[in-house]
């Protein structure tokens, strides 16, 4: 493919050298920003396929490129409240699919209008 | 803009590229279903970078091989993928319309269970519809179901 460098180690002038290795495995295998409330829509994102609105603050986030398996990383981050306070969170792990939630200071589920999702681990 | 050959490419660098060059396409299409008795309506949104590349052609794989992929992931002894390499040396789909690419999302992300009889029983078990006929607000959101009362001929 035109453009394309092959190397297994990257040197710096001065500060060491790192493998590639350390850049395609620490880096982001698929990520979104979505809006959880109304009829929920996505932002941006990469390598996801669809999310479902499966009910108050839970929500699945599915893969064009599935994991590896289902022992990948997720971030999830929800957008702050004054008066609630929230927070994201994992509820399940597939290798096709996360599920995130959201909740509120409480513990309850609620919808979420910035919940961002970040996915590391290995590709199928 | 011209897809480049990717036959035999890695589906995360067709990926790569579509991000690169392609503007995303907010659908309006949603498909409601219940795929549980016991839990509310659930609602698939289109991914708009998905869409983008449903309608460029020469970067998905088809949908069979999502399949075989959830067979895999169904094995009780599942503990990774050993073809993943399908997803990357598949001849990849080409251009599908907006209607085809909601038919595809439906066969790769919700389960088998629910579209394979999607009509048979009492009552429809999922609805393509458009994101304006759903409920503006979701006060209930946890009960919706899909109504009794649906026209499938409508």
């Amino acid at each position: 493919m035109a453009g394309t460098i092959i190397a297994d180690t990257l040197t710096h002038s001065t500060a060491g050298s790192v493998t590639t290795d350390y850049v395609v495995n620490g880096s982001a295998k698929a990520w979104v920003n979505f809006n959880g409330t109304g009829t929920i829509a996505a932002r941006d994102s990469f390598n996801v396929t669809s999310l479902d609105d499966n009910g108050t603050g839970n929500y699945d986030v599915n893969f064009t490129n599935a994991m590896g398996n289902a022992d990948f990383s997720s971030q999830v981050t929800a957008g702050y409240s004054a008066d609630t306070g929230r927070y994201g969170e994992n509820l399940a792990y597939n290798a096709s699919f996360a599920t995130v939630g959201a909740r509120n200071s409480s513990g309850t589920s609620v919808d979420n209008a910035g919940i961002a999702v970040t996915i590391s681990g290995d590709l199928a | 803009m011209q897809t480049p050959d990717f036959k035999g490419t890695h589906l995360f660098d067709r990926l790569c590229w579509a991000k690169e060059n392609l503007d995303g396409v907010q659908s309006d299409y949603r498909v409601v279903y219940e795929d549980s008795i016991d839990e509310c309506a659930k609602i698939l949104v289109p991914d708009p970078n998905w869409m983008a590349c449903a309608l460029q052609g020469g970067i998905l794989p088809p949908v069979w091989v999502y399949h075989e992929l959830a067979k895999d992931e169904a094995q009780p002894d599942f503990k990774k993928h050993t073809r993943g390499y399908l997803l990357h040396t598949t001849e990849p789909m080409p251009a599908m319309t907006e209607e085809e690419a909601i038919e595809y999302l439906i066969m790769k992300d919700i389960p088998q269970s629910v579209w394979q009889n999607w009509d048979e029983g009492n009552r429809p078990k999922m609805v393509i519809c458009k994101k304006e006929q759903l409920p503006s607000t979701r006060t209930w959101r946890n009960a919706w179901r899909i109504s009794d009362e649906l026209n499938l001929a409508a």
